[in-house]
């Protein structure tokens, strides 16, 4: 199959679909690959670098549109892209089927495929194509590059003979991808971290990241992220009250504010209010990462940075990961090439839509001429790991009360343990000869020595014990040399096998362990 | 006769066996520890050759002779992968020897019966037979119990032993398996020989004996059929017990206090050892002698998610940016006899002035302590190879784990799964590292068959391959 990329048409968009890298390897699945002139320019990939890549190299639009089976592309194909869209063609980029309902429509009733890259589940297995995490990444790291670029300070503290610097405080809601880089890029600037999200269980990764989890007193029991695919869910109101309620609490003390909380297919739940940016310092700055859909502060303006007249820079752009277009299309371009790999799995050039699988299942929103979305639920849920029952601290005084209680026991148990023994003993005693008890008095004091003297063997030396022990359980050479002079020819017979056979015990064990044991080296 | 100085020379021979056990508390003084089990051995056998066992002396040096040069070949051979089964087939030697020194306690004892019963010569009779002679009628009764058990033990250890050393140098099938009957034949033997004691018993014939000694080595043979490859450190730690055991029971029916200490230490150490082992499973002794493992509680967890390939140029990288790595050897390193390669391999990782280590699980390989031997072997220094106890704590702070030819000891569903079959089973947690390679010939389960969670975990990336070639194509990319 032939798989195109066009230039990107949506203004300011930098990124491409395709990278020579991404091409090389989309080759070894039998595709051949087919680019617009100047699709990767804008990201830093010339023409020669794709040609040099084998990728072909077309003029126009129409061109490109005419040749490729799969179009992979960044943005959602405009109207205009919708004409050239063909009977049979797929087109793999994003594609909201909320937003963009009336084009999946329309390439639905041309019979075209369309595979929407935000709909890839979020589950393990489709974690290589998910482009969404890869974006939200970047976007990530890149607000918070932003935010230091109109932030008047630094972030790390310095105490320096100029004076002493406070650290940067930094802010981030919403502990998603995004949010989690951004935790990541900031604390390892040296800034003091902070982060929030509704979902406590994600309160470990954000500490990983070497930030402090700001929580709420409240009590709610809140929806396990992954019942829901592991995005966060619409919150009740006394819960969003409890949160403005925080989030008041600790706004003055803020410099960077960074918001990054979204839920699926809806408004952006509005977080930092006005109040809350009015009480923030001058010069402090705010990043919102959800001004795409209307974002997490009122008072953003999509696509623009403006000044508060309280002097708060507020960041509404939502094109981050265009910013970074090399870094951004190498990511994306490889979210696609894991993606054409699913639906390669002969890597044989001959693309199988498989609509049973549930990846391609997901991410396919039109297929043979019908909508296929939403689609049923994934038969793999996300998986998270259930929180663990917190273990009990014990008081000093209930440990104590454990370790009486332990040792009443064991002092029962052995002396259960003698008084048995003992009984035993006496009963074997009374039928048994004085000759006989003798014997066993030394077999009983031995088994004792035994057990006291093995415990203390090293868990590394265990083989070289099991050949010393074999070598000297082959003491039963003495009964052999003592029955072998005394009888018939069967008794020396019997007798001269088994000082024969003891024998090679002997030396066979002896000679090994002492092998073995001087292979262990100290370094 | 008595000899006196014989019972001396036993005495210092006892108390250097002892000694020698107890000096394998470290690696340091295990060195020392093995010369006073040679030279307590040396002296119980020279005292005994010079006293009661001067009969023929000369035949008995030079059949010690030959049984030593044979030793000395098989101990100076063996490669250090073999070790499991050169100790299983010692212990077979170990228990026919036993079997052959209780007959001929049986044939002495009917002899010196006829004897008296002439009212011949007694003073003619050699040091054993004189030993019986004088024996009373109860204490004759004990003899019997004595020799019987020796025998029976003896017996069981010889035919286990040989299907142990069988399973382990793959000339017979590893997985568990059964005669039709199962445990039933297992418990059908061992009432014959119960019966076969009490005719014994009270009869001293030799018909009964002889019935029980193929009771019991069936009994050995059947025993350790049933139960598979994974559970062989038990196995082979419970036969080097019950060759003590036999070395013991023999000991009484001669009346030599050398064995019975000797048997009884052994005996107890290979106690100890089969419970550590168990223990280390989260098994009961009981349930790995009936062999196999017990079908799953309940439902098991799905594993999801997908297993992860990785090539050499990846592995490669990744060590070469990790600070600390911790590697985990299992059977599959020895079976690919990978050793010199995890040697080499940490040599030069150190030489980068990264910290590698070893976590060596309890019942890594078929031996106790299998794997210790192997990387020391390779010349692994001792003091980086550390116990699952000590290491288990520092994987999150880890860089990278490589497991190479393990399964079922880094198996998390023994954590995470209360269904699984080894639930509750102690593993090492290299999943907590921050990346997880797995060095393993495909995407096969383990020796349990059980599926393993960890091969499917985002950190971990599976090296496939035959451990010794993936190292070795590592190494070409690691300078």
């Amino acid at each position: 199959m032939k798989i195109g990329t066009p230039k990107e048409l949506f203004e300011g968009e930098n990124r491409v679909a395709m990278t020579p890298a991404s091409a090389l390897e989309l080759q070894k699945l039998g595709h051949e690959c087919v680019i617009e002139t100047k699709a990767g320019a804008a990201a830093g990939f010339s023409d020669k670098a794709y040609k040099d890549a084998g990728v072909e190299v077309v003029k126009t639009a129409a061109a490109l549109w005419k040749a490729a089976d799969i179009v992979a592309k960044v943005r959602v194909p405009d109207d205009g892209e919708m004409k050239r869209l063909s009977e049979g063609q797929t087109v793999v980029s994003f594609f909201s089927p909320v937003a963009d309902e009336a084009k999946m429509a329309a390439a639905a009733k041309k019979g075209a495929t369309v595979v929407a890259m935000e709909m890839i589940p979020r589950i393990s297995r489709a974690q290589k194509m998910d482009a969404l995490s890869s974006m939200a990444n970047i976007a990530g790291y890149r607000a918070v590059i932003e935010a230091g670029n109109n932030f008047p300070r630094f972030f790390t503290g310095q105490i320096t003979a100029a004076g002493k610097v406070p650290p940067a405080k930094v802010l981030v809601v919403g502990a998603g991808v995004a949010g989690l880089a951004a935790i990541g890029t900031s604390t390892s600037l040296g800034a003091i971290t902070y982060a929030f999200d509704v979902r406590p269980e994600v309160a470990e990764q954000v500490e990983s990241m070497g930030a402090e989890f700001v929580f709420l007193d409240f009590e709610e029991d809140q929806k396990d992220g992954a019942e829901t695919g592991g995005y966060a869910s619409v919150s009740s109101p006394e819960f969003a009250a409890a949160q403005l309620a925080k989030f008041r609490e600790i706004a003055p003390d803020m410099d960077i504010v960074i918001t990054t909380a979204l839920i699926p297919n809806r408004e952006a739940p509005e977080l930092w209010t006005e109040d809350m940016v009015k009480s923030m310092k001058p010069g402090s700055v705010i990043v919102d990462l959800a001004a795409e859909k209307g974002g997490n502060c009122k008072m953003t303006v999509k696509d623009e940075k403006i000044v508060t007249d309280n002097g708060v820079t507020i960041i509404g752009y939502t094109d981050f990961p265009s910013r970074m277009a090399a870094q951004s299309s190498t990511l994306y371009a490889t979210n696609i090439r894991h993606l054409m790999t699913d639906l390669t799995p002969e890597k044989d050039g001959v693309i199988n839509h498989n609509m049973e699988d549930d990846v391609i299942r997901g991410a396919t929103i039109a297929h043979a001429k019908e909508v296929t979305f939403p689609p049923p639920p994934p038969k793999v849920q996300a998986i998270a790991a259930k929180p663990k029952a917190a273990v009990v601290e014990l008081t000093p005084e209930e440990k104590r009360a454990a370790e009486t209680a332990a040792f009443k026991a064991q002092t029962k148990s052995q002396v259960t343990l003698i008084a048995v023994g003992a009984a035993v003993l006496l009963a074997i005693g009374l039928v048994a000869p004085a000759s006989f008890m003798q014997h066993f008095i030394v077999f009983v004091l031995s088994i004792f020595i035994g057990f006291q003297v093995i415990w203390g063997v090293a868990h590394s030396l265990h083989t070289p014990l099991m050949a010393v022990t074999n070598a000297i359980s082959s003491i039963i050479i003495l009964g052999a040399l003592m029955q072998i002079g005394s009888g018939s020819f069967l008794v020396i017979l019997l007798a001269g096998l088994a000082v024969f056979m003891t024998g090679i015990n002997i030396f066979g064990g002896f000679l090994v362990t002492r092998r073995m044991l001087a292979m262990f080296q100290k370094s | 006769m008595e000899f006196g100085f014989t019972t001396a020379a036993y005495v210092v021979a006892a108390v250097l066996f002892i000694l020698s056990l107890g000096g394998l508390s470290g690696q340091e003084s295990a060195k020392r520890a093995v010369w006073y089990g040679i030279v307590g051995m040396a002296l119980a056998v020279a005292a005994t050759l010079v006293g009661p066992g001067s009969g023929y002396w000369l035949l008995s040096i030079l059949l010690i002779a030959g049984g030593g040069a044979i030793g000395y070949q098989l101990a100076t051979k063996v490669q250090m992968t073999q070790m499991p089964e050169l100790v299983a087939a010692m212990h077979s030697l170990v228990g026919l020897a036993a079997v052959f020194v209780g007959f001929i306690a049986h044939f002495e004892m009917v002899r010196v019966a006829g004897l008296i019963a002439e009212n011949a010569n007694l003073a003619e009779l050699g040091t054993f037979a004189s030993l019986i002679a004088k024996k009373t009628g109860v204490e004759l009764a004990i003899l019997r119990v004595e020799l019987f058990l020796g025998i029976f033990i003896g017996a069981i250890t010889f035919t286990g032993s040989i299907i142990a050393y069988g399973k382990l140098a793959g000339k017979v099938d590893s997985a568990a398996k059964k005669l039709p009957g199962g445990h039933l034949l297992n418990i059908t033997a061992a009432a014959i020989s119960a019966v076969t004691l009490l005719m014994y018993f009270n009869s001293g014939a030799f018909f009964p004996l002889f019935i029980m000694t193929l009771a019991a080595l069936f009994i050995g043979y059947h025993l350790i059929m049933g139960i598979g490859g994974a559970d062989m450190p038990v196995v082979v730690s419970m036969l080097n017990s019950y060759s003590g055991w036999a070395a013991a029971a023999i000991g009484f029916s001669l009346g030599n206090d050398l064995l019975i200490v000797v048997g009884a230490l052994v005996g107890s150490s290979g106690a100890i050892l089969s419970y550590i082992m168990c223990k280390a499973m989260n098994r009961s002794f009981v349930s790995v002698i009936l062999g196999g493992f017990g079908g799953p509680a309940g439902e098991q967890m799905a594993v999801e998610g997908e297993q992860i390939a990785i090539d050499v140029d990846g592995v490669a990288t990744a060590l070469e940016e990790a600070d600390s790595v911790i590697i985990i050897p299992g059977y599959g390193m020895a079976v690919a006899q990978a050793q010199q390669n995890v040697a080499e391999l940490t040599r030069r990782l150190r030489a980068k002035g990264k910290n590698v280590r070893f976590a060596i699980h309890p019942v890594a390989g078929r031996l106790p302590g299998h794997m210790n031997v192997l990387l020391a072997e390779a010349k692994v220094p001792y003091d980086i190879v550390m116990e699952m106890d000590e290491i288990n704590d520092d994987f999150p702070e880890t860089d990278v784990a490589i497991v190479i030819g393990s399964n079922d000891i880094v198996n998390p569903a023994a954590q995470d799964d209360p269904n699984s079959p080894i639930a509750g089973m102690p593993v090492l947690e290299c999943w907590k590292a921050k990346q997880v390679f797995v060095s393993k010939r495909g995407q096969g389960t383990g020796y349990s068959g059980i599926e393993n969670p960890l091969f499917f975990k985002e950190n971990t990336r599976m090296f496939y391959g035959d451990a010794k070639a993936s190292l070795d194509a590592l190494l070409g990319k690691i300078d």
